[in-house]
């Protein structure tokens, strides 16, 4: 844009200076000297701050009126320009600009026709470049927006991932600790014990044969146990995270209770062994911000958490008794909500038609 | 091939969001059920894809083209018939018929031969010099709909066409309904009575607070919800009932005797109550009273909104 502004002077100055060229005036001197420290101001004004701009304007300002006096009218003609430039930014109404650049016509002498065009042009085509700037700033700002937020998604994205996996390791961990455990507990000490038994059997065969028999029976028994714990053991084996999941909720209700005095409630029905562990993350999250958000908008006293797995969807409800919406504007809150939900596939449907509601709809993962 | 595409589309009203980035398919052949409650967007929807709104963002393709860039294209596939009735009344209906169908792009003969064809269709053949404001709501409405089906669309658009009439023009119509969409019509069907969209639509979107929350046929969409069915069968006396026998029927999953009540769950898919009956009967057992609770896509709705449809 800023070549137009300097293609628009330069056409100006040839116009000026052609028509000099025609005209008998002499003040020579004047005239180049006005041309040529006009140009020299108007190029330099790029290469300077903000407040040394000012100056060079003020600076071709009075040039341009001293040089029209004592040179050659003509140049009055990039008065407008000047003039526009001064406002910089923050350009007023084009009508005011346009009055503002129109007042030299009546206290120099010009032809008043040429000098209206040339003010009109030029604040026309400076209001253009001052608009199309300020759009190009917004979509400029607009998109680093965009960009940190994409960014911020992407991390999200990535974290999660990395909980999943960290969740899954862990829930792993504990499990081998476990097994091991039992086996330590239960199984080895009924196979040590059985074992005992029977080289006591052994030992006795030759001499007490109905002795051995009671201990070798001994030994049956305590293996059949020893075999039914492995079973059992085996049997046990089923992942924490389902009851990780609910202590947890359970938990924050709790604290959120102690520190707001808002009642809440907590039920889940269905098997809750479907939710894995970054739909249990989801939820966590989508459960936390509708609380806060019960909290600050909604003269709430009671809130109620369900928690209810069908046969292909997870529905998680929070419902408060507040005074709800009858319009409701997405803010961050409820944006951040439904971006968890899509990752999963999922839905959030926010009512405020009875109290405040937020319902999370998640499909089962292995679906 | 996709008769209708959105992408996105999204309606805002000031900070109000009607449309919330939907997406939807509609195949050829088909006619999809749109169900929600007042409110949920579906006119709204609706009136996007008919152009009477502009999009806040969002694409819809019809037969491939953006209906943006392809307005007359649009116009001339797609019939509307819209929630409110709109008809001349001091227009007889024939020109009623003619005068839409005009707008829709037909002329000449080709216009006078398909408004006349379409009050037949509708049943209005011998009704065709009379004005509108003599018929009643049955009959405006079916006047409503051979205003929007004169110009043969690929598309027709029934916004509660049903609503308010009485049950022998809700059939009519209904009836034609599938007609159309066995000439070959693509059929876009909001209502919201469960029912009507139960016994014709082929798939169906529940809209709510101007999203889709779930999509599919009746049976994908109530298979959301359970797999399972229950039946309550109450006996006289139990006698010589065997619960074990019954549990080896196919698609039984638990049997439970309460009294002189037996309560079964089995499968949904599995129709095994000829046979549960059957092995009843012949254990001399005397049936008082007999229950049946399978999911329906009210209480598929319900269950997802946790409100009724009607609300």
């Amino acid at each position: 844009m800023e070549k137009w502004v300097l293609f628009v002077k330069g056409i100006l100055l040839f116009y000026i200076a052609g028509n000099y060229v025609q005209t008998e005036e002499v003040h020579y001197s004047w005239v180049m000297v006005s041309f040529f420290v006009y140009i020299a101001l108007n190029v330099a004004l790029y290469l300077v701050g903000r407040l040394s701009r000012m100056f060079l304007l003020l600076g071709s300002i009075i040039l341009i009126v001293v040089g029209s006096i004592h040179g050659y009218a003509l140049l009055l003609l990039l008065l407008p320009f000047s003039v526009c430039e001064v406002f910089d930014g923050k350009a007023p109404h084009v009508i005011v600009l346009l009055v503002v650049s129109l007042l030299p016509l009546f206290f120099f002498d010009i032809e008043p026709f040429l000098y209206s065009a040339s003010a009109a042009g030029s604040c026309l085509l400076w209001k253009m470049n001052t608009t199309y700037y300020c759009k190009l700033v917004a979509n400029e700002q607009q998109l680093d927006q965009l960009r940190s937020h994409v960014q911020r998604l992407n991390v999200q994205v990535h974290e999660n991932e990395e909980d999943r996996k960290q969740s899954q390791y862990m829930s792993r961990l504990e499990e081998r600790n476990r097994i091991s455990q039992g086996i330590h507990d239960h199984i080895g000490h009924s196979m040590t014990g059985a074992l005992i038994q029977m080289e006591a059997a052994k030992t006795l065969m030759m001499v007490d044969q109905h002795k051995a028999k009671e201990l070798l029976d001994n030994a049956i028994t305590i293996s059949k146990e020893g075999i039914e714990d492995i079973r059992l053991t085996l049997k046990n084996m089923k992942p924490p995270i389902e009851q990780l999941g609910v202590q947890r909720l359970k938990q924050k209700l709790d604290a959120f209770t102690r520190n707001t005095h808002i009642k809440t409630s907590f039920v889940f029905s269905g098997n809750l062994d479907v939710i894995s562990a970054l739909q249990w993350k989801v939820i966590s999250e989508n459960v936390t911000e509708a609380l806060t958000n019960a909290l600050k908008y909604g003269n709430v006293t009671e809130i109620a958490v369900s928690i209810t797995v069908y046969n292909k969807l997870i529905k998680v409800v929070v419902k408060d008794n507040g005074v709800g919406a009858t319009k409701l504007i997405k803010g961050l809150g409820i944006v951040g909500m439904e971006e968890r939900a899509a990752l999963l596939h999922g839905t959030v449907i926010i009512d405020g038609s009875d109290g405040f509601s937020v319902t999370l709809l998640l499909p089962h993962e292995r679906s | 091939m996709n008769v209708l595409e959105l992408k996105n589309v999204t309606k805002k009203f000031g900070d109000f969001i009607a449309v919330d980035q939907m997406n939807l398919f509609i195949k050829e052949g088909e006619i999809f059920g749109f169900l929600g409650s007042n409110g949920a967007g579906k006119s709204t929807t609706i009136n996007l894809i008919s152009s009477l709104l502009r999009l806040s963002a969002g694409d819809i393709y019809l037969l491939g083209k953006n209906i943006a860039q392809h307005r007359r294209f649009a116009k001339m596939n797609i019939g509307i018939v819209p929630q409110d009735i709109a008809i001349y009344e001091e227009l007889s209906a024939y020109e009623n018929v003619r005068f839409f169908a005009g707008l829709y792009g037909l002329r000449g003969t080709e216009l006078k031969k398909h408004s006349e064809e379409a009050l037949v269709f509708v049943g209005l053949g011998d009704k065709m010099n009379a004005l509108p404001k003599t018929f009643s709501g049955g009959m405006k409405r079916r006047l409503n709909i051979a205003c929007a089906i004169a110009h043969r669309p690929k598309l027709i658009i029934m916004d509660e066409p049903t609503v308010g009439i009485d049950p022998q023009s809700r059939k009519y119509i209904l009836q034609s309904v599938r007609q159309l969409n066995e000439m070959g019509c693509t059929i876009i069907y909001t209502t919201h009575y469960m029912e009507e969209v139960e016994e014709i639509c082929s798939r169906i979107a529940i809209v709510d607070h101007g999203k889709i929350i779930a999509e599919g046929t009746k049976e994908q969409l109530t298979n959301i919800i359970t797999d399972t069915k229950e039946v309550w069968i109450e006996v006289k006396a139990i006698g010589s009932f065997d619960a074990e026998v019954v549990k080896q029927m196919k698609g039984v999953n638990s049997v439970r005797v309460e009294e002189h009540v037996v309560q079964i769950i089995s499968q949904a898919e599995v129709t095994n109550l000829h046979e549960i009956l059957h092995y009843m009967i012949s254990q001399s057992l005397e049936i008082v009273s007999l229950k049946e609770q399978a999911p329906n896509l009210e209480s598929v709705f319900l269950t997802l909104t946790g409100r009724n449809l009607r609300d």
